[in-house]
């Protein structure tokens, strides 16, 4: 299987995402989120703020295996109020997409979510509705 | 001596003046603000007692969180217009803990218990969809400056709770059986609260000075078609009955219902079937106030024991 960061990973017609187990640079540079699945979860926007949950830097990693589908997801607080929206939404929007047919995604605590995490589109984003970085 | 005079004050405003300061206000504008936002102000609060009876049946830890933090919303924008209140020379203290519960200015709809998850989610769909009717009316339309920069934040929040609704009426929905009854049933009672709560239809509009003071850019029943443009939709697409459809000769949607009509607050029912009421007939059910009234005040006012001992502490 290919190395994480080698440029066939991102490079095949499966983009940014890996097969499942695979091991991998975590998380996923921005560079590498490519492909449908992170195309759809750019579609997904945080339930508080129209931004999306890539550009936020919230997803940490995609794999796909057949029709199941794993998505490593961070939080921007332990306490967020979202947690079982942002699941739903991801599920419901990956769901949606061919040849999907299961999606679990894990939570993870480590590394740490920082506000460097969020994308440039994110940051101008944030701007337009008063919120400073 | 006031700077202008009514008249001068309602063209100024009509012409884009932005109002800043108490002393740029007639004393009509003055007392139509207040009613305004004692009216938003008091949602706000009452919204939170019956929201959270619901909450504790939320589905596990997370669902909990996500409700209680839209409660501690409606808290926080409950704060902001009593704020803005004591611009206006009144006391949030007086207004918050010295008033009787049959004094404070909700809708009746806020006056019933939530008594489940799915309850809870539809007041969020629907009840969150017509604050933020209303609310982005005022926000895009009124003079007045200190409420139309705090409700940048209030809305965007507002937002947050109608998605919330939206998402889990939907799984709910989806998911058929007693969760689907559930929401049909919440629906049932809830739908016509809201339609309610815009109020007097426009041709028997009382004179409120809220348009003339351009304090809000729509009419009640502008307001009402605006709010059913997106709920019946929603409910449609998931299969849930709605009394309401659109009409194509009157390109507008119309109700399925003698309106306004009664209501029994203990079988949380629309008697449809009697139909049509007077609106003195409402103005009366309102002014008694709903079932719950009593016990949501003083659950919100029990807050004020607790302040005291925190003090004395």
């Amino acid at each position: 299987m290919a190395c994480a960061t080698s440029p066939d990973r991102f490079g095949g017609e499966e983009g940014g995402v890996a097969v499942l187990d695979e091991p991998r640079a975590y998380p996923v540079p921005p560079q590498a989120r490519t492909g449908p699945l992170w195309d759809a979860l750019r579609e997904v926007m945080d339930p508080e703020i129209p931004i999306s949950l890539v550009d936020l830097g919230l997803i940490y990693d995609v794999r796909q295996d057949g029709g199941s589908v794993e998505v490593d997801l961070t939080f921007t607080a332990t306490a967020c109020p979202c947690m079982a929206f942002i699941h739903y939404d991801i599920q419901d929007r990956l769901q949606r997409e061919p040849g999907v047919d299961e999606v679990k995604v894990i939570e993870t605590w480590t590394p740490a979510w920082t506000k460097s995490r969020i994308s440039p589109e994110g940051r101008a984003a944030l701007k337009t509705f008063g919120v400073s970085m | 001596m006031a700077r202008y005079t009514e008249e001068e004050l309602k063209e100024k405003v009509h012409n884009g003046f932005i109002v800043e300061y108490p002393d740029e206000m007639t004393e009509g504008y003055r007392k139509a603000l207040i009613v305004q936002l004692m009216v938003q102000a008091d949602t706000e609060l009452v919204s939170a007692p019956a929201y959270f009876g619901a909450a504790k049946d939320a589905p596990s830890t997370n669902t909990m969180v996500s409700a209680t933090a839209i409660i501690q919303d409606e808290l926080a924008h409950a704060n902001i217009a009593y704020r803005l209140l004591e611009d206006l020379g009144l006391d949030k203290e007086q207004l918050v803990y010295g008033r009787q519960p049959h004094e404070f200015k909700h809708p009746y709809g806020f006056d019933h218990p939530l008594e489940n998850w799915a309850e809870l989610v539809v007041a969020n769909g629907l009840y969150d969809r017509a604050g933020i009717t209303l609310l982005g009316d005022v926000f895009k339309n009124t003079s007045y400056g200190p409420l139309k920069r705090a409700l940048v934040k209030v809305d965007q929040e507002e937002t947050f709770h109608l998605r919330h609704g939206e998402m889990w009426m939907k799984r709910l929905a989806n998911a058929g059986g007693e969760a689907r009854e559930q929401i049909q049933r919440a629906v049932d009672w809830m739908f016509p609260m809201a339609v309610e709560w815009f109020g007097l239809p426009d041709d028997m509009k009382r004179h409120s000075g809220q348009l003339d003071y351009k304090l809000k850019g729509m009419t009640n029943d502008e307001l009402r078609q605006t709010w059913m443009q997106s709920t019946v939709p929603l409910c449609e697409g998931l299969g849930i009955d709605v009394p309401a459809h659109w009409s194509e000769d009157e390109q507008k949607y119309v109700l399925d219902f003698a309106f306004p009509c009664q209501y029994d607050e203990d079988e949380k029912r629309w008697l449809f079937g009697e139909g049509q009421i007077s609106w003195e007939a409402v103005f009366e059910r309102w002014k008694r106030r709903g079932p719950a009234n009593k016990q949501f005040i003083e659950a919100i006012q029990d807050g004020r024991g607790f302040r005291a001992q925190l003090a004395a502490a």
